[in-house]
């Protein structure tokens, strides 16, 4: 998943950091293209931000229209399925049982029944409370990108899966990136024998396959977010762990850490105060790199049955009902979430490009 | 009708010395959706593999291909055995001159089948090496078995003691006495495991028996890339069989492919490179048309109508039902208390709307443990409660299930509720999951799903671990005992997956099995089937109804509501 | 050089061992017991004890691990658990398909990507480089999921320019009717982030200083990437070709399963989905022997490439 690091590490002369940051920082203000980008995921965070507190798509698991209503531009498109609903297969029942002997039906009685004084009071309890009211779905035809098989709102659903697939793409990445940064730092800083030991970790997690690795992780913990993110972790790490462990061997050496080794810094403040925030623009390429990766595995991973459970969705879950859909003719769930991933994730890759060459102390 | 099958069993009854009928130019190409495990009819139990054994393989009887409902017919045997008066003594006579498929085995004789080969066949289920996923079919039901089977304790089975209740009395004769009478053991007999296999076959081919079928059937297996592809050619040792004045089989070949996503499978038909295919849930609507007012009643979208292409369709013999543990200390139990809740959750649960959403009205609601289709179905008892959620609600709240400071119930005793669900992790569980999340926020109990491979569930199952799982069970053979077991206490922790025990069922289950199907056997299945709603060890699911294709050049295209596979009688005239 | 690949060898025999353990502990603790999809759908105690005993499952967790480590010292990991068959016979009868699709894939992705990206590193800046890099941006951002499933859709059933699917005994019919398909969606994937990687190489290569040397002695423009850019950035191209050759016998698990390709990727989540053990430990066994093996022999090829590398 990760292959593609940025191996080729800069050797810079060691500029203040700061001072990169901001140069960083300039150089992004004048790339048109890289600012574009970075409004448009800022925007997608945002709404992510909004999915995560409840005030945008939150409404997501209601039955708001009629299942698979085509979007509102594309009324006509969509087949003339008529859709079953639960009025229809009561009837046909009623239907069958009074053609049949309608007199002969028998059930359980009330004699048999330990419950029948109890149920009957609940029955008459529950009549007399307001009668169940299923009222007809209030827009039809009226949704911007239709609706899901269940009638619900694919915006809403989008908006959630948003939500749910950046908080999934960003923190699987943090999470991958902070096993693989502090294994990392320990091999390269450290060396030999703790090197040895990780190494030997790294080499047997990238000898086994990825799917294999993916298929036992999620076989024993249970669904959802958490899961996921941890599966996506676990079986990411190395990329930066590789990463990390060359730069950690580089910097050691130079003169300012051994400067710091001279005033008496520990082994903690040197790894981390010294050599770490000279590496950070690195880590902050390969964050995106592996952001823009896991939410194009999280679709995969939903779609072999490991993604979120029924009281989540993401662009995964909801690319996981494409090919059924797809085979009724209803295009617009998989067209919506494409576009949007699309969308997020070009801009994630444009601005990768560009704070590389932002953050690349050779370009001047 | 009557008078044609009549023609067609005395037909059928004449033999001939073997000739090749099929046309091995012919190719019918199918697809299975789920991969198979091999082809040994005593080590396998998937409906995948069990099809390829039923073309290969020959049982003693099996059913006739046109009557409805299904009924037992002579297969390798002349007629129908002699039973003695008691019912315990089966006397099959084997037609002679029916030879095994070739095979190096045979060193290029011919082979006779006999009936020591099926004497040899059923002693298999009952090997403890062979560990035969049917063997509680066979277990304890003829006479002199067990001692056998404990004699060979771990180690196998000694095939050449005599076997009082399995005997060869000559070439042709097969005896099987059973320890007591039983009405269904014809139908039992009818299944493909108990086809008669080779001894010489099985002993020669030891170690890779699944792979080395050798049998007396229509076809032979010619090809076997497990999990992708099996070809079957007709049998040129095949005894003559004629239906409707043709000789069977007709396709010299037929090649099956495993093909387990829907989008592929589907459209692969569609594009002609399959011949015979079933739905796909996606796409049931896409090819028939689906009557609002009657879902049951369909037909072909016209687009594929005009293809000529031709709808079959059968009711599954089969039930699917969401059962509770009975022996958990949350859902199960027999307190009031308990049936309230178990009462409730089935009371919440939009039953109709799942026939309606996922099934598209291709299903009936089950409200009998019984199946329509199999003997002792009542199709008068409603069985299944209302879908009432309000008054669930009621019911809850009667019974002391208060609404907690967080939105969700508690336990009467004031302890948190929550339960369990086990499920698979595939597309179509997940329509599922969505309802009965549904159905658990409408009656504010926490649900939380316990995702597994169904072998990993069912583990858990065995050792009382799970509240909740969904199952269906289709019938081995068309008859009431095969699914009123199911709740036998007996059976708990096995087939009987609810682990239900009730003491009156009990006495009314082993009171059934001494009666044969009819009215008076009915009434038990009455008051049994009134114990299981009363208790509510099970939700009630639905029964299937399945509906199959076939391209317009497929001729004899017809399903059968018990055999796998109707390939034999299949022509193809392109 | 020869002592360097003895020791390297010497060096996977912890890492194997690593990787069995990983294994055996992943799989005796999540991989779900094979005994009680053999039992059928209603068995005793005994027939499952039975079979337990017959898969050496009831033998103690050290025991079972000799016996792993004895089936890995031999490569006869026996039979499948599922079907009995041999597993070496599923893994012969599995790696050609994979092959077939997956090395066309490897070699058109190979030359298409780095001439491509070397001709747009050479432009770089320009007008072409900027589409090309778009294109190749945006076709990275769709899930390849959807590509199979709307390349299947509507490239072969709606338009009827491929197969649906299928596969046949005989290489040419896969090569020319069955494998096109699948190949151009894998080469949709695949071909853009490989784009992007090279030309940030060569473009990483082209800002060193021996160019600006090379161009200050007057070398064409030609020659310069030719003979210098191209040699030096291939070490990474080679780095990761390797990298991802062992993935070549996993092969495209999508595809495979979209298109009845009837490869390995298939049989790991069908031998999963039934604990196979025994076929999961041959692919994972033959899988990282196959990532080892080929991650040395990339610092070989380095070695070849670029004398200037010290192989330590």
């Amino acid at each position: 998943m990760t292959n593609h690091t940025p191996l080729l590490a800069a050797d810079a002369a060691c500029p203040a950091s700061r001072s990169l940051w901001q140069l960083g920082w300039q150089r992004l203000r004048r790339d048109r293209i890289g600012l574009a980008a970075l409004w448009v995921v800022a925007a997608f965070v945002l709404l992510a931000l909004a999915g995560w507190l409840g005030l945008a798509g939150s409404h997501w698991r209601h039955e708001v229209a009629k299942p698979n209503t085509p979007p509102a531009l594309f009324k006509h498109y969509g087949p003339a399925t008529v859709e079953l609903t639960a009025a229809d297969i009561d009837a046909a029942q009623q239907h069958h049982t009074s053609t049949a002997d309608a007199s002969a039906a028998t059930g359980m009685s009330a004699e048999d029944d330990p419950l029948a004084a109890d149920m009957a009071a609940a029955q008459a309890a529950a009549a007399k409370t307001a009668p169940a009211s299923t009222a007809v779905p209030p827009h039809d035809g009226s949704l911007v990108c239709g609706s899901d098989s269940r009638g619900r709102d694919v915006l809403q659903k989008v908006i959630q899966g948003t939500a749910t697939s950046l908080l999934v793409g960003l923190s699987g990445a943090l999470l991958a990136m902070l096993i693989g940064t502090v294994l990392g730092a320990l091999s390269g800083y450290f060396g030999r024998r703790v090197d040895d030991l990780l190494m030997w970790f790294y080499s047997v997690f990238t000898s086994v396959p990825d799917m294999l690795l993916l298929l036992a992780f999620s076989a024993v913990m249970s669904r959802g977010i958490d899961t996921v993110i941890m599966v996506m972790a676990l079986t990411s790490w190395t990329g930066t762990y590789r990463l990390m462990r060359a730069e950690f061997m580089k910097h050691k050496c130079r003169e300012y850490v051994q400067a710091a080794d001279a005033i008496g810094a520990s082994h903690r403040s040197r790894m981390f105060r010294h050599i770490l925030p000279n590496v950070t623009h690195l880590l902050l390429v390969q964050f995106s790199l592996l952001t823009v990766a896991l939410i194009k595995y999280e679709a995969i991973l939903s779609f072999l049955g490991f993604g979120v459970g029924v009281t989540q969705t993401s662009w995964g879950a909801m690319l996981a009902e494409a090919p059924a859909e797809l085979l009724q003719g209803y295009w617009w769930q998989m067209a919506a979430v494409t576009l949007c991933m699309s969308l997020l994730v070009t801009a994630f890759s444009m601005l990768t490009d560009s704070l590389r060459d932002a953050l690349d102390p050779k370009v001047q | 009708m009557m008078k044609k099958r009549m023609l067609v069993a005395a037909i059928t009854a004449l033999f001939t010395m073997a000739a090749q009928a099929a046309d091995m130019n012919k190719v019918l190409r199918v697809a299975f959706n789920v991969p198979e495990t091999g082809f040994d009819p005593a080590k396998v139990s998937d409906t995948y593999s069990g099809a390829i054994i039923e073309n290969v393989f020959d049982p003693l009887v099996s059913y006739d291909y046109l009557a409805r409902p299904a009924k037992v017919i002579p297969n390798t045997t002349v007629a129908l055995p002699a039973v003695s008066a008691d019912g315990r003594v089966y006397t099959f006579k084997l037609k002679p001159g029916i030879y095994f498929a070739a095979d190096p085995v045979f060193k290029g004789q011919k082979r006779e089948l006999t009936a020591a080969d099926y004497a040899y066949a059923i002693k298999r289920h009952l090997d403890p090496t062979i560990n035969s996923p049917w063997s509680f079919l066979v277990d304890g039901r003829f006479v002199g078995a067990d001692t056998l089977v404990k004699a060979a304790g771990k180690g196998a089975l000694n095939y050449d003691s005599p076997v009082e209740g399995i005997k060869a009395l000559d070439k042709y004769t097969l005896q099987l006495t059973l320890t007591e009478g039983n009405y269904n053991f014809l139908q039992i007999l009818a299944m493909p495991a108990f086809g008669a296999v080779a001894r010489e076959a099985i002993e020669a081919y030891a170690s890779n028996t699944n792979a080395k079928p050798v049998g007396t059937g229509p076809y032979t297996l010619k090809e076997w890339k497990p999990g992708s592809k099996i070809v079957l050619e007709a049998n040129p040792n095949f005894r003559k069989l004629v239906l409707n004045g043709q000789t069977l089989p007709k396709v010299g070949r037929v090649e099956v492919s495993i093909i387990e996503e829907e989008q592929p499978l589907w459209l692969a038909f569609i594009n002609k490179q399959l011949d015979i295919s079933g739905i796909p849930q996606a796409a049931l609507q896409e090819a028939l048309v689906i009557d609002p007012k009657n879902p049951l009643n369909v037909k072909l979208q016209p687009k594929y109508a005009k293809q000529g292409i031709q709808l079959e369709r059968k009711k599954d013999l089969e039930v699917t039902y969401q059962f509770f543990n009975m022996q958990d200390p949350v859902v199960g139990g027999s307190a009031k208390e308990k049936i309230a809740l178990r009462r409730a959750i089935a009371m919440a649960f939009p039953r109709s709307e799942t026939i309606a959403a996922i099934r598209r009205g291709q299903a009936v609601p089950m409200n009998y443990v019984i199946p329509e289709g199999v003997a002792g179905h009542n199709p008068a008892f409603k069985g299944a409660v209302k879908y009432d959620p309000a008054a669930a609600n009621a019911l809850l709240d009667r019974f002391g299930y208060k609404v907690g400071a967080n939105g969700l119930r508690t336990l009467p005793d004031g302890k948190p509720l929550s339960i369990e669900m086990a499920t698979g992790t595939s597309g179509i569980e997940k329509q599922w999951n969505e309802y009965w999340q549904q159905a658990f926020d409408s009656l504010k109990i926490q649900l939380t799903f316990k995702y597994g491979k169904w072998n990993e569930l069912n583990k858990a199952n065995r050792q009382n671990k799970l509240q909740m799982w969904n199952l269906a069970w289709g019938a081995d053979y068309p008859d009431g005992e095969n699914f009123m077991q199911l709740l036998y206490s007996k059976n708990a922790g096995d087939a009987n997956s609810a682990s239900f025990r009730h003491a009156e069922y009990d006495r009314l289950f082993e009171a059934s099995l001494k009666l044969q199907d009819g009215a008076e056997r009915n009434r038990l299945y009455d008051a049994m089937n009134k114990i299981v709603v009363a208790q509510q060890p099970w939700i009630f699911g639905d029964t299937r109804i399945r509906s199959s294709l076939a391209h317009s050049y497929v001729k004899n295209f017809k399903l059968h509501p018990l055999l796998n596979t109707t390939w034999r009688y299949i022509d193809i005239q392109k | 050089m020869f002592a360097y690949i003895l020791r390297r060898l010497w060096q996977m025999v912890p890492t194997l061992f690593g990787v069995m353990l990983l294994l055996f502990v992943l799989f005796n603790w999540v991989g779900g017991d094979p005994s009680y999809i053999l039992a059928g759908k209603s068995f005793s105690a005994d027939t499952l004890a039975n079979i337990r005993h017959q898969l050496g499952l009831d033998q103690s967790l050290p025991q079972q691990f000799l016996i792993f480590v004895r089936q890995v010292l031999t490569l006869d990991f026996g039979i499948s658990w599922s079907t009995q068959q041999p597993v070496a016979e599923i893994l012969a009868s599995r790696i050609g398909p994979s092959l077939t699709l997956a090395l066309p894939m490897l070699l058109v992705s190979l030359l298409l990507s780095v001439i491509i990206a070397a001709i747009v590193a050479y432009v770089r800046g320009s007008l072409t480089d900027r589409i090309v890099t778009l294109i190749c941006t945006l076709a990275m951002s769709v899930s390849a999921l959807v590509y199979i499933i709307a390349g299947q859709y509507w490239l072969a059933h709606k338009l009827g320019w491929f197969p649906i699917l299928g596969w046949s005994d005989s290489l040419a019919t896969n090569l020319w009717y069955y494998i096109p398909l699948p190949l151009l969606l894998g080469l949709v994937v695949s071909l853009a982030p490989d784009i992007r990687f090279y030309r940030s190489c060569f473009i990483e290569e082209m800002g060193h200083d021996y160019v600006r040397t090379a161009r200050a002695k007057g070398l064409s423009e030609r020659t310069i990437m030719l003979k210098h850019v191209m040699r030096n950035a291939l070490i990474p191209v080679v780095t990761s070709l390797m990298m991802s050759l062992p993935y070549l016998f996993l092969g495209a698990l999508l595809l495979e399963r979209f298109f009845g390709i009837p490869g390995m990727g298939n049989e790991v989540l069908n031998a999963v989905d039934r604990s196979d053990f025994p076929v999961i430990k041959a692919i994972t066994i033959y899988v990282a022997l196959a990532t080892m093996l080929f991650n040395l022999l990339a610092d070989i090829v380095y070695k070849l490439i670029d004398p200037r590398v010290q192989l330590k």
